[in-house]
């Protein structure tokens, strides 16, 4: 196991942000923590990479090297007078890590940036400050990455790209945490889920088997769905060339098969989770 | 250390903002220059018509010196507020920006780093007061030329030129750890008030309140020797007529003791805080 956290709780004043949660992310798996805005994921982040004391609990990080973990809290803080390449030598001067070019150019490639701007940063977009942000924190070699809220005001094609670059970390050995406030994100990324409300775990487990457990509903496009006889058995909502169908997870490779004999050319299947029994479980 | 050191100096003059300050406090430094060029002549003329009658000065009395001793003075208020803005700024811009979390999620020290911030705005502030120096006397003597310099400081005193640019010069000097206790001052306050504007409110509070209390009698002999407020004029003793060394030498200790409690203050704050 690369890095867990066991009964950590965190107070404010008279709020709690944080009570009694454990989790565990094991070295090279993706997990995923799930939570709206202020249920406590970037509070536990901070705990987790040593920027916040908790007030109870601990936390392990196994490695034996000199930084334990790296990561992005919130959005890439990067110093945006100077450049990517100036970025990544000023961070790595100052934590004692090659300052060799070579090795610098190593590292911005390593996360797909260019190694011949020579601009300031804040003319970067937001998906290139994500990508200097995690070659920051890839510095040291850590065996932990946290990535809180990778995602958040990329476009799609960023969305992919960073995506992408985190499933090819995760094959270096990295234990890799995510936040993030959309379950759909997280779905193509992680194996491991942890849903956090008010503080506290609320719900855990296999993401496959989380979002199957907690899905009611598929959202199928396809050419001429909407006429589909199979489907008019079944509550449904028309969106264009999609239908929204009302149907558990354990009946959909059944209607997806049916579909296919009524010659409809499926093109994509989404589950649509349902929050409420993913975020109140015991409630359900 | 060295590295974080290194680093900080770098940031310091990668950014803009350093040199927008520096820029300013030569421009202060301009207007005393061009001010007295095309009207100290007609000023001295008026204050000093009477003494004319009874006393023969050697050379010009608007002379490089008194120029130089002009620009001395904006280290009551304008070099330090300056200053102030820069040196809080190295630290509140980091809290801004989040850099500061970045940098501890980087295997860093607390105490060291914030230790760097503090001996970086130390060898700044030194360093400003030494080129505002340097630069005052080669364009003051360019400019208005040798000659004695005269300065009322509890009632006229005149000092011959030789004398006045050693005066001038230990003024600097002892000026410049006036200087570094309100960077000093400014730094420790950015790390409890973190936010730019609230620091920079409260550091040019200091600055005003520190300037007027400076004239204030506390009622106590033990005060009015050591409390901060009534060291900070310490470089104006180099213009009375017989330089009181002593004195000098034990305010300015006593200054430099009050610059490493205030810095022992803040890296105190700044280890215990969370930052994030």
């Amino acid at each position: 196991m690369s890095i867990s956290c066991r009964q950590v709780s965190k107070q404010y004043g008279s709020v709690i942000a944080l009570q009694n949660v454990s989790i565990s992310c094991k070295a090279g798996e993706i997990c995923g923590i799930v939570g709206a805005n202020g249920a406590g994921k970037t509070t536990l982040f901070k705990i987790l990479i040593g920027l916040v004391t908790p007030d109870n609990g601990s936390v392990t990080i196994e490695n034996t090297g000199k930084k334990k973990a790296g990561g992005i809290i919130e959005k890439p803080a990067l110093y945006e007078y100077l450049t990517a390449y100036e970025n990544l030598k000023v961070y790595a001067k100052m934590q004692g890590a090659s300052t060799d070019k070579n090795i610098l150019h190593q590292f911005l490639k390593r996360v797909g940036l260019p190694i011949d701007r020579k601009d300031p940063v804040r003319n970067y977009s937001m998906g290139m400050k994500q990508r200097l942000g995690i070659a920051i924190a890839l510095l040291n070699n850590p065996s932990c990455l946290i990535l809180d809220e990778p995602f958040s005001g990329l476009d799609p094609m960023g969305i992919e790209s960073l995506r992408n670059l985190i499933l090819k970390l995760s094959e270096e050995n990295l234990a890799i945490l995510i936040s993030s406030h959309i379950v759909d994100v997280l779905s193509k990324l992680c194996s491991k889920l942890y849903v956090i409300n008010n503080g506290g775990i609320v719900n855990s487990g296999d993401m496959a088997a989380l979002i199957s457990e907690n899905t009611n509903a598929y959202t199928i496009c396809g050419s001429g769905i909407a006429d589909s006889k199979i489907l008019q058995k079944y509550e449904t909502i028309e969106r264009g060339n999609c239908v929204m169908v009302s149907v558990s997870s354990k009946e959909i490779p059944k209607v997806l098969q049916q579909l296919a004999e009524e010659q409809i050319s499926i093109t994509s299947c989404t589950p649509e989770v349902d929050l409420q029994k993913l975020f109140h479980p015991i409630s359900q | 250390m060295r590295a974080l050191l290194a680093t900080e100096f770098y940031k310091l003059i990668k950014q803009s903002r350093t040199y927008y300050a520096l820029a300013a406090i030569f421009v202060i430094e301009g207007v005393v220059l061009f001010s007295a060029y095309y009207q100290g002549a007609g000023i001295i003329d008026i204050v000093l018509s009477n003494l004319k009658d009874s006393f023969y000065f050697e050379g010009n009395l608007l002379n490089g010196n008194l120029v130089t001793y002009f620009i001395l003075n904006s280290l009551w208020f304008h070099v330090p507020l300056i200053l102030i803005i820069i040196m809080s700024g190295s630290l509140t811009t980091e809290y801004k920006d989040k850099t500061l979390q970045t940098v501890m999620m980087q295997p860093v020290k607390k105490w060291q780093y914030i230790l760097s911030k503090y001996i970086v705005a130390i060898v700044f502030t030194t360093c400003v007061v030494f080129v505002l120096a340097l630069t005052s006397f080669l364009l003051s003597y360019a400019l208005f030329g040798k000659g004695d310099l005269i300065v009322y400081v509890n009632g006229l005193t005149f000092f011959e030129h030789d004398d006045a640019l050693l005066r001038l010069v230990y003024a600097f000097i002892v000026g410049a750890v006036s200087m570094v206790f309100f960077s000093v001052v400014s730094v420790t306050l950015a790390v409890i008030f973190k936010e730019a504007m609230k620091t920079w409110i409260i550091a040019a509070f200091f600055l005003i309140l520190s300037n007027i209390l400076l004239k204030v009698d506390f009622g106590s002999e033990l005060l009015n020797q050591l409390l901060y407020v009534k060291l900070n004029d310490t470089w104006q003793y180099f213009f009375t007529f017989e330089i009181p060394w002593s004195t000098i030498y034990t305010n300015v200790a006593l200054l430099i003791v009050y610059t490493l409690l205030t810095m022992g203050v803040g890296v105190y704050v700044f280890q215990k805080k969370d930052i994030g």
